[in-house]
């Protein structure tokens, strides 16, 4: 313990003699080929090959794979809409000949019911209601039609599922007479536009019917 | 409760004056917040012929014995509604489509291992390279493909366990059976109090500037505290939070296709998760397994007269 412990602060002092080295070229820019790899010895000892990096293992060294096993059968891709699939059903057994779906299917069939149509609907109880048709909702088995009538002078609407099986059958008084341009008759709310009763209308057309059926 | 001096200071008076305890002292510096009174197991009130204590596990599972269905549920996947008539009665019922899709057991949870009884189930198919190493190693010792939703749904004992792989269809289900759906409902992003907890808002006149659709105060003045109780209703995040259907009703099974159609409104948007299990609050529908009980209650009582 001869020597100071403490040195001097001046130690610290740049001194004129250390100088900058001179500015060199850098060596990343020189060009030097790439140095090719050392090849592994061929008889590395068995306690030193699992310090090896997991890309110079051989296969039977290397890591562990894990076996995937198939997936089973997909019902999804049995299956795509099983909305549709479910309404397909029902509908198969509330419209087995698809009548009722062509009555109301108005973009296809030009046969079908149009907004503006007087229609006659009797239900399984035996009551039945007429009126305009106003618009048709079409939603698979949701489809129904709003009718719109005047009893008692005052004016009623009902909305009736196509497809309910309370519905017995829908009939098509008269057909519009006039060419209608939309496809929701709303306006006929209006005053100015109103059908009014319906009950005339269809009462003639009850009696044609049953002249035309022979009854009576 | 009178205040307690610190723990080291007691054995110091009985040190002194007192007979010194045989057990040796262990000096344990204490860390955190601790109970003043931590729950000590006496090894005298357990045993094979006293009552289980309250606060032990086995009091817990058996406290939810009678609310843990018998048999797992399945997932699904929400596609859409629609309505089913009763041809006889004409009567029109709205209902949820959901669609089981490839759901198997993947594993068993165990009061052994885990402490409670549980079936993981998976479902749907996931690529190989998008799942995880962890979650692929466990798919691959259970022997199933890797799955893309994963599960538990609690069971009440090791009897409604079934067999690790095994497929449930939508025949899991039977029609006239009650079901739980379980989903999340769909996300209303960051909501007023007015949408969020249907306040009322303030008044659109009356010197009202800017404010029509504000909380208002959020809590009293000095003599409450100054301060915002938890759990004072703010504006938030809404929707997106998992809600339960009870007692959904099974309208239609169709295991072919996966379809199960349930009785009314199930949470969420099209194509959501939905997990779906018996009904807790019903009976429990009649099954194989569990048709077999009954059976032999019958040969005892049988036995019996």
């Amino acid at each position: 313990m001869a020597a100071p412990l403490v040195r001097q602060l001046g130690c610290l002092r740049l001194t004129p003699s250390i100088q900058q080295p001179a500015i060199r070229r850098c060596i990343s820019t020189i060009y030097s080929a790439r140095r090719e790899p050392t090849p592994l010895p061929s008889n590395v000892p068995e306690q030193f090959l699992s310090q090896l990096p997991t890309r110079l293992k051989k296969e039977a060294e290397g890591p562990k794979k894990i076996k995937i096993y198939p997936p089973p059968p997909s019902s999804r891709a049995a299956c795509k809409d099983p909305v549709a699939k479910v309404t397909e059903t029902q509908l198969s057994v509330l419209d087995p000949k698809g009548e009722r779906k062509a009555l109301f299917d108005y973009r296809r069939n030009p046969r079908s019911v149009k907004p503006g149509d007087i229609l006659r609907v009797t239900f399984k109880n035996g009551d039945p209601f007429n009126g305009v048709c106003l618009s048709i909702r079409l939603r698979g088995i949701d489809t129904s039609f709003l009718l719109r009538n005047e009893l008692m002078r005052v004016p009623v609407e009902m909305s009736v599922k196509a497809f309910s099986p309370n519905v017995k059958s829908v009939e098509i008084v008269q057909r519009s007479q006039i060419k209608r341009r939309r496809a929701r008759l709303f306006h006929m709310r209006d005053r100015k536009h109103d059908r009014r009763s319906v009950e005339n209308l269809v009462d003639s057309y009850i009696k044609q019917k049953r002249a035309f059926m022979g009854k009576r | 409760m009178p205040p307690r001096l610190p723990g080291k200071l007691l054995p110091l008076s009985s040190l002194l004056w007192g007979v010194p305890s045989l057990a040796p002292r262990i000096a344990a510096r204490p860390f955190g917040i601790r109970s003043l009174n931590p729950p000590k197991p006496s090894r005298f009130n357990v045993g094979p012929g006293l009552p289980v204590l309250e606060s032990t596990s086995t009091a817990a599972l058996r406290r939810k014995a009678n609310s843990l269905p018998l048999r797992s549920g399945a997932i699904t996947t929400k596609k859409g509604m629609t309505a089913m008539y009763d041809p006889e009665a004409g009567k029109r019922t709205a209902c949820t489509v959901l669609q089981l899709d490839r759901v198997e057991v993947v594993s068993h949870k165990t009061r052994q291992r885990h402490g409670y009884f549980a079936v993981q189930i998976g479902a749907g198919w996931r690529h190989p390279s998008n799942v995880k190493k962890a979650m692929l190693g466990h798919f691959s010792s259970q022997g199933v493909s890797p799955k893309r939703h994963v599960v538990e749904f609690r069971v009440k004992d090791e009897s409604g366990l079934p067999p690790v792989g095994q497929l449930i269809d939508a025949a899991w289900f039977q029609e006239g059976q009650y079901i739980d759906a379980r989903s999340n409902t769909k996300g209303k992003g960051f909501a007023g109090v007015m949408k969020r907890h249907g306040f009322h808002g303030q008044d659109r006149t009356h010197g009202v500037s800017l404010t029509h659709r504000s909380a208002g105060s959020t809590g009293p003045s000095q003599g409450g505290g100054s301060r915002v109780y938890p759990g004072k209703k703010m504006a938030g995040n809404m929707g997106n939070n998992q809600n339960t259907v009870q007692n959904l009703k099974v309208l239609k099974v169709d295991a072919e296709n996966g379809i199960v159609v349930v009785n009314g409104t199930v949470s969420g948007p099209k194509g959501c998760v939905v997990r779906i299990q018996d009904a807790i609050k019903k009976p429990w529908p009649k099954i194989a397994p569990i048709v077999a009980e009954p059976a032999v209650e019958a040969a005892a009582a049988a036995a019996a007269a």
